[in-house]
């Protein structure tokens, strides 16, 4: 493990990577410090350029852009990482019960994946988030069942392939579980490439929050970036920096993420390791 | 200056005045020929106005559909297809002297027969507004081909305001006799006795028009075409109008944020006129079912919190004006609008919530609010999602924890219509042309109707306001009428069963190569057949 915390400072731009998700996260957690009186109070005259006493101006309600920012990270983040983990989740234990035992139930839940793999993802949430009446809980849901088949794809192919290796059949010649077998002796062998693939969806999982607030499926009581843009549209052509920064925002996290992705797809991967 | 200059130089330059002026004058001479692009949005799913009221319906349809009357800039009727009428001293009977040698686009002369036809049998049958507006009339006789006379259970002064082509479009009697109203083949493909008839309907694309070279105003309409074309997207519909692809957008079709940036372009206008008998309002309903709603200092107290300046100059981009009640500042013309009502745009406006919230029993907890409510947010735009943002704001300061909730339109009419499962909720009403028509069904008790849009679903019920409204309903002299009308607004304003935000002010975007494209107070509810177009 250390090996690979070694390799992947080694990689300049997963570093970058890092220090910007840090940076952001040190934003969303100093919010409340910051702008204590929320994203959504009315600041000062509306549609003031960035500059003087707002750092990123005002949109048109007359509410801190730079504060909108702030709370929109945890937004961003606080439904990137809970969404993330419910697909991880989901999609490790459908994609472990096909891949471990195969023969019926995999057939069966591979076609359940394959479902809905076929359904363009975007499109269901938007219809999950309106049926279910846009908030944070119902934005979660819908990414995370549209997200999850990725990973239990993924899952199934590593589990089916380390399902015959020697050290499987001493544990079930020793007697074990399948509980035990699944969970400390296959999991673990195939953490790393889920570790890298669910980094990377957390980006995309942010993606997906901004274009459901962007299209005002987001929860109406939560800053967010999607919702900063959406409402900045308007007035694009006249106050650029209503819409600017919170796109600049969204650009960098994930950019950042995806740059941390891919450096740890580069640590963890031993076939990856000597390039 | 003159002076300067020899007397045959003089000559020359009163010649050139004259030749300036000449043409000045002659640009103003309508000029007959050329298609009007216009933009109607969304698409309409139908052209039947005589059986829908949803507004994108009649700027296409009062092209070819027309009313007995119009009216004229001060809400007056004036003639259209019927020439005078009468109305008796007890107010039961209106008799309607209808216009000679008009004819439907179909060929079928216009008669009298048309007109009874079209009220008793299409219009009471299938006009959303029906049960209203034509609920006191009985019966229509023909004594000639040329003259209708309404008869009516009780008197109906609020009727002369609702036989525009919008209200009451005048149908054929030989397109829809033996057929189910709700069902003639007119319905997208109209047949009436506008300057315009039906040509064509791409969907998704146009409707077109054509010139009705028989209409009954010689030489009337000016234009050959009118086409309304739907686009969805509305820059692109700010740049249709800005290439001059399209010349006029009705109805804040282009957002208000657009409005301001097309003011400075040369070749555009904008006017508000055009919307004097819509008089929208946007306003919060409350659920008196769900405490604390029920105590009137609560309602009232959010009405005090709320600045209605900010949300007009930063939600409306400064298109509109504040509301002071029930009715329309539109309505001051016929007397019946006072704002000699209860005012909440006082100065010490916060303290006074602050304090009515107290005296009902709401005191500030340990977090500084008082009660938590759930606003329901309107579902036709982003202008009401800000608007709710600030609601939610405006309301933490008196110590109400505002939760929004938006939900797509038809889960958040049921929600607020048919379960009445709400707290707050930021709707938009239009009066119309009487209070009658668009606004009593709002207060009434007999219009608390589980699953009808746009009633009254805060359960709002004072047996004085009913009464005041129906013999407001009733009365025929215009002075005790508008003084019942001041009646009803003072109590409801004191009530507040809804709070009223704004008169909201439709903008129409035009091409200043269009020309009297705005001839009434109907707007684009009205036909085109004076729009000209320089070319």
């Amino acid at each position: 493990m250390q090996d690979a915390l070694l390799r992947f400072a080694r990689n300049r731009l997963a570093l970058l990577g890092a220090v910007v998700l840090l940076l952001v996260l040190t934003m969303a957690a100093a919010a409340p410090v910051l702008y204590p009186a929320g994203a959504f109070a009315l600041a000062g005259p509306p549609l003031q350029p960035p500059g003087g006493r707002f750092l990123l101006g005002t949109d048109t309600l007359g509410r801190d852009v730079a504060a909108g920012i702030v709370y929109g990270a945890r937004t961003s983040l606080m439904i990137g990482v809970v969404a993330t983990l419910a697909a991880v989740v989901l999609g490790v234990l459908i994609g472990a019960v096909a891949g471990y035992y195969r023969g019926k139930p995999d057939l069966a839940l591979m076609r359940i994946t394959e479902l809905f793999q076929t359904i363009p993802s975007f499109i269901l949430a938007i219809l999950l988030v309106a049926i279910l009446s846009p908030s944070a809980d119902s934005e979660i849901a819908a990414i995370t069942l549209v997200s999850w088949p990725g990973i239990a794809r993924l899952a199934r192919g590593e589990f089916a392939s380390l399902g015959g290796r020697e050290f499987v059949l001493a544990c079930v010649g020793l007697g074990a579980g399948d509980g035990r077998i699944v969970f400390r002796h296959l999991l673990p062998n195939c953490a790393s490439p889920l570790i890298a693939v669910g980094s990377l969806l957390v980006a995309n999982v942010i993606l997906f929050e901004s274009g459901l607030s962007f299209l005002g499926l987001g929860d109406p009581n939560l800053m967010s970036w999607g919702l900063m843009i959406s409402a900045g549209r308007e007035v694009l052509r006249s106050a650029w920096w209503i819409c600017t920064f919170p796109g600049l925002a969204i650009v960098a996290t994930v950019l950042a993420i995806n740059l941390i992705g891919d450096g740890l797809n580069e640590a963890l991967n031993p076939r990856l390791r000597d390039r | 200056m003159f002076r300067r200059f020899n007397a045959p130089l003089r000559a020359l330059f009163a010649a050139a005045a004259v030749a300036v002026l000449a043409t000045a004058a002659r640009a103003q001479e309508p000029q007959r020929g050329g298609t009007m692009v216009m933009i109607v949005q969304p698409e309409p799913a139908t052209l039947a106005s005589y059986m829908s009221v949803a507004g994108n319906v009649c700027p296409v349809a009062c092209q070819v559909y027309e009313g007995l009357v119009s009216y004229d800039w001060d809400l007056k009727p004036v003639p259209k297809l019927a020439t005078s009428w009468e109305v008796s001293p007890d107010g039961l009977t209106v008799t309607f002297h209808l216009r000679d040698g008009v004819t439907f686009h179909n060929g079928a002369k216009f008669t009298s027969a048309d007109v009874q036809y079209s009220f008793m049998e299409v219009l009471k049958k299938v006009h959303p507004r029906a049960p209203v507006v034509l609920g006191d009339l009985s019966a229509i006789d023909t004594p000639d081909p040329m003259t209708a006379v309404f008869h009516f259970n009780h008197p109906a002064p609020y009727l002369m305001m609702a036989l525009s082509g919008y209200d009451a479009p005048i149908v054929s009697k030989s397109a829809f006799e033996n057929t189910d109203p709700a069902a003639n083949p007119t319905a997208n493909k109209p047949i009436g006795t506008g300057p315009f008839k039906f040509g064509a309907w791409e969907r998704g694309q146009y409707v077109r028009l054509d010139r009705n070279p028989n209409y009954w105003q010689a030489g009337l309409p000016y234009l050959d075409h009118i086409v309304a074309r739907f686009i969805p997207d509305a820059s692109t519909r700010s740049a249709a109008l800005e290439t001059g692809e399209v010349q006029y957008a009705a109805y804040s079709s282009v957002n208000y944020s657009d409005v301001k940036r097309l003011q400075a372009n040369p070749a555009l206008d904008t006017t508000s006129k055009g919307y004097e008998m819509t008089s929208g309002l946007s306003e919060i309903e409350m659920n008196e079912h769900r405490p604390p709603f029920d105590k009137r200092e609560v309602r009232q107290a959010i009405a005090y919190a709320i600045d209605r300046k900010f949300i007009i100059d930063n939600v409306q981009y400064g298109f509109g004006k504040p509301a002071t009640g029930p009715l329309s500042s539109n309505f001051k013309p016929s007397g019946l609008y006072t704002d000699e009502v209860l005012r909440f745009d006082v100065p010490d406006r916060i303290a006074i919530a602050n304090k009515l919230l107290d005296e009902a029993g709401l005191p500030r907890k340990a977090d500084g609010m008082r009660f938590a409510a759930t606003l329901e947010v309107n579902s036709f735009g982003q202008q009401w999602m800000r608007q709710a943002e600030y609601l939610k704001q405006a309301l933490a300061a008196v110590g109400i924890d505002l939760t929004l909730r938006s939900e797509d339109t038809g889960a958040w009419l049921r929600r607020v219509y048919t379960n009445y499962d709400y707290d707050m909720s930021e709707p938009f009403f239009n009066n119309l042309a009487d209070p009658v028509i668009g606004v009593q069904r709002q207060y009434v008790t007999s219009q608390i109707r589980k699953g009808v849009d746009f009633v009254n679903n805060t359960f709002y019920s004072n047996k004085e306001v009913d009464d005041l409204f129906a013999a407001g309903a009733q009365e025929v002299d215009p002075v005790k009428r508008a003084d019942i009308y001041h009646r009803i607004q003072k109590i409801l304003v004191t009530d507040s069963p809804v709070i009223w935000l704004s008169e909201v002010q439709y903008v129409t975007v035009f091409n200043r190569k269009l020309h009297d494209a705005t001839t009434g107070p109907l707007g684009t509810y009205s036909a085109f057949e004076r729009a000209w177009i320089e070319h």
